[in-house]
């Protein structure tokens, strides 16, 4: 949940959603303009409640029946995972409130950074012995078992990114901290939906792999631990690995034509 | 002379195939950004490329002249293969069309360059991704012409093509960059020396989706079926409930036709008007692209998200579709950027954009030996190693 | 003092908030009567406290009801009946009421009154004038409505059944009771928000 540079140097400001215009201990400060929408941290009931304000503003762009259909329909359906995943024993965000028609969703606010950052700020500008880096590997080794802890309960996320998953550090860090440990809690799913067919899973994996890819290059050699702690998360898990070739393999032959 | 010596290993031009109503979409286009000095083989400071793309039913050659300061269209000639309505091109058919008119083509393309076979320092040809045999027959006459003249190949993949081009044209300096084809729907970002695919179809891509939908309407495939589509969804006004499906970055489309195809059936059977489908083919057309753009529209604005970049740049032949284009620019307004289009000299397939991204990588002294020419169906964006960018 | 006044956080500034907690409660049947009459006397969300497992699951029904009553969304005919509505994590309103609401056995009880001008009563009741209504008619000690006090008095089985927290394995697995209710106040939050929806 932090801005990027881009994100930072927006010139503009946008109108705030309704329900943050009324009156509160601080002012609501705008984390992300996410494709999904705005994310404002704000509190919840009381001062020392901090909580995440998903805002999904009308779509300008898109046809006015299409637009209310999808916000609706994202809104209600995030939120329903999120508590089925709570229920099921997943890590993620508390859902706090909502309101369907007006566009947003009240949530817990996670302490910690997207998992991108501490892979990136693990990296560096190191281009070697990564295939070797013990804690990083098992930072990976974490979100395979979170990933495949969610497909066994029957959600597929639909938006896996290494910007979709937040490292809650421990409460005490103990000496000589990597930055790595933590607790995973999956955010973002405003995309997920219920599902347990091997298919969807092994399309989700490809999403992450791919979205891994193209944001951490250099860490892609590492990345088959995440699969490794996937195939030992749940039983289907191997199937739905399986099916992951699959995807792969139709995925590149999706460039055939010019 | 050397024009006369062309022709000969290749199939005589003759007239267009009686099967396929072929008509001719060449565009010419001069743009004199400076005026560069006389092309010099020794000194260089002058690079002149001939592009050669034919991985689909457009057969283009062009030539481009790079100074250190200055990129020069010299010519941008294109030939279409249409198919009559209600058919796609099938991959023999553009073969023949793309051997019949390579020759004439290539000779109309030098002369409006006004430059002789001595001034071409490379031939640049679409190694992939396409259709494999109009690729090869392309690339056939790629090697012969580099054989003939004494000159190295330059083999260029079609979509970083199609986004150097958009880069050049625009400039647009480091954008998202939205590739919607017949063959190719991807969302894309630069990072670490390769163009990275951050988002793309599952399954069909939208332009084969608005072309298979045509056929079942047999809107004409003349200039193109996305045009026309486009055409009569100006005239549509009700939303008709399609799939809307986007997972993370990447979207599917074949769902979408599948429904589309379904209601056009049923708009045929019981025909529009409230006693029939209660819809009109323009309502269909409308709902179609409203859908389609609003996901291409949304895996855009996620990758743009994703990598903190407000830029755009549409490249492809659904990128000439200006409502796509006007979504996409009120998106990028909204995030405080900026989109970039082009028309359809450069959006559509075009070998001006192939002599363009091989010259830049021929500067970096990259060359393809006649051993390692051959096409590839399969060709990746991210496969390309992009030397010519820091 | 009984009558506490509460601040929340997005909540317009014309409306006011106000929190009682009674124990010992001796005449929840006549209270109980005084909204099956419609009485306009008693406009007051009367909570059996039983069912309540702290001070954020009390508030964050006042809070969606609230919301409500300001985007004129109620559900229910006023504000009060819309509280203890919210607590339930089903659309069914009958139910609800049941399960939340005061009944004659209820023995601890939250009052919550929420005020606001409108075209009826432009000028809504002091806090003093709730305050001596409540005294004149709760027969009950007036206790601070402290998480530690909700503690004692919630009955964790029931509220578990309402909220349909039972068979959950990694939550029974929980040692730690504090960390447990907490656990419980979460999810009890997550089934409000979505209200059967």
């Amino acid at each position: 949940m932090t801005a990027t540079a881009a994100e930072a140097a927006a010139p503009h400001e946008f109108p705030l959603p309704k329900i943050l215009t009324n009156p509160a201990s601080t002012p609501p400060t705008l984390i992300t303009q996410g494709a999904e929408g705005r994310l404002y941290k704000t509190t919840y009931l009381l001062p020392d409640i901090p909580c995440a304000l998903k805002y999904r503003p009308p779509k300008p762009w898109r046809h006015p029946v299409l637009d209310q259909r999808l916000t609706k329909h994202r809104i209600l359906s995030e939120a329903r995972i999120l508590s089925k995943c709570r229920r099921d024993g997943l890590r993620v965000p508390d859902v706090y409130a909502l309101d369907e028609a007006a566009g947003w969703l009240m949530l817990e606010w996670v302490q910690g950074t997207p998992v991108r950052v501490n892979i990136n700020q693990r990296l560096g500008s190191r281009t070697e012995g990564i295939e070797d880096d013990e804690e990083l590997k098992d930072l990976m080794r974490r979100i395979g078992a979170a990933v495949g802890k969610m497909h066994s309960i029957g959600v597929i996320h639909g938006d896996l990114t290494t910007s979709n998953m937040m490292l809650k550090p421990p409460a005490q860090q103990t000496d000589g901290a990597t930055g790595l440990e933590g607790e995973i809690v999956i955010i973002d799913l405003g995309l997920a939906s219920g599902g347990v067919h091997d298919e969807d899973r092994a399309v989700d994996l490809y999403v992450l792999e791919r979205a891994f890819g193209s944001t951490h290059p250099r860490a892609e050699c590492i990345f088959s631990e995440v699969l490794d702690a996937y195939r030992q998360s749940f039983k289907q898990a191997g199937v739905a690995l399986k099916k992951l070739e699959d995807v792969r393999m139709r995925g590149r032959k999706r460039s055939m034509l010019g | 002379m050397a024009a006369a010596a062309v022709s000969s290993p290749l199939p005589p031009s003759t007239s267009p195939s009686s099967t396929a109503a072929t008509t001719s979409t060449t565009t010419t286009t001069t743009t004199t950004t400076a005026s560069s000095p006389p092309a010099s083989m020794s000194s260089k400071s002058s690079w002149i490329a001939l592009g050669c793309e034919g991985s689909a039913n457009k057969l283009g050659i062009g030539l481009i002249r790079h100074t250190p300061t200055s990129t020069t269209i010299l010519s941008n000639l294109r030939h279409t293969f249409i198919s009559p309505p209600g058919t796609g091109f099938l991959p023999k058919d553009t073969a023949l069309h793309h051997r019949t008119e390579f020759v004439a083509l290539a000779r109309r393309a030098l002369a409006e360059a006004g430059v002789s076979p001595a001034d071409v320092d490379c031939i640049c040809f679409t190694q992939g991704p396409g259709m494999g045999a109009p690729l090869t027959s392309v690339a056939i006459g790629a090697r012969t012409l580099a054989l003939l003249w004494d000159r190295p190949l330059v083999g260029v993949n079609h979509c970083v093509g199609h986004i150097e081009m958009g880069r050049e044209v625009t400039g647009a300096d480091n954008p998202v960059v939205l590739y919607v084809s017949g063959g190719n729907s991807q969302v894309i970002a630069y990072a670490e020396r390769r163009y990275r695919i951050f988002g793309e179809t599952l399954d069909i891509a939208v332009g084969n989706c608005l072309d298979r939908f045509a056929r079942v309407l047999s809107i004409s495939n003349d200039p193109a079926p996305g045009y026309n589509i486009e055409q009569l969804a100006k005239k549509g006004t009700r939303l008709l409930d399609l799939p809307y499906v986007v997972k993370g970055m990447d979207c599917s489309f074949s769902g979408i036709l599948a429904s589309a195809e379904a209601l056009a059936a049923q708009l045929l059977q019981l025909g529009p008007g409230p006693d029939g489908a209660g819809f009109t083919v323009e309502d269909l057309c409308f709902s179609l692209q409203e859908t389609i753009f609003a996901m291409l529209v949304e895996i855009t604005e996620r990758a743009m998200a994703h990598v903190g970049s407000s830029q755009v740049l549409i490249v492809g032949g659904v990128g000439c579709n200006e409502r796509l284009q006007d979504m996409i620019a009120s998106m990028a307004k909204e995030r405080g950027g900026s989109v970039f289009a082009m028309d359809e000299r450069f959006c559509i397939d075009n070998g001006i954009m192939i002599a363009h991204a091989g010259l830049l990588a021929y500067r970096t002294g990259f060359r393809t030996p006649l051993e390692e020419s051959v096409c590839t169906q399969r060709f990746r964006t991210d496969d390309v190693y992009v030397e010519w960018r820091d | 003092m009984a009558v506490e006044i509460v601040q929340l956080e997005h909540v317009p500034s014309s409306y006011q908030i106000h929190l009682a907690l009674f124990r010992n409660v001796k005449n929840a049947g006549f209270l109980h009567q005084q909204l099956l009459a419609r009485n306009a006397d008693f406009e007051y969300a009367f909570i059996d406290a039983s069912t309540i497992v702290s001070r954020v699951h009390l508030l964050s029904a006042v809070f969606k009801a609230v919301n409500s009553s300001a985007n004129g969304t109620l559900r229910t005919p006023n504000i009060h009946s819309e509280i203890v509505v919210s607590l339930s994590s089903s659309s069914n309103i009958a139910d609800a009421y049941r399960r939340f609401g005061v009944s004659p056995s209820t023995s601890d009880l939250f009052v919550v009154k929420v005020t606001f001008p409108s075209d009826t009563t432009p000028e809504p009741p002091s806090a003093d004038s709730i305050s001596q209504h409540l005294k004149d008619n709760v027969e009950g000690d007036a206790v601070p409505a402290t998480d530690q006090t909700i503690q004692a008095i919630t009955d964790v089985r029931t509220v578990r059944k309402s909220y349909k927290l039972n068979g959950l394995a990694w939550l029974d697995a929980i040692k730690d009771e504090l960390v447990k209710r907490q656990e419980i106040e979460r999810l009890i939050l997550g089934g409000m928000a979505l209200r059967g929806v």
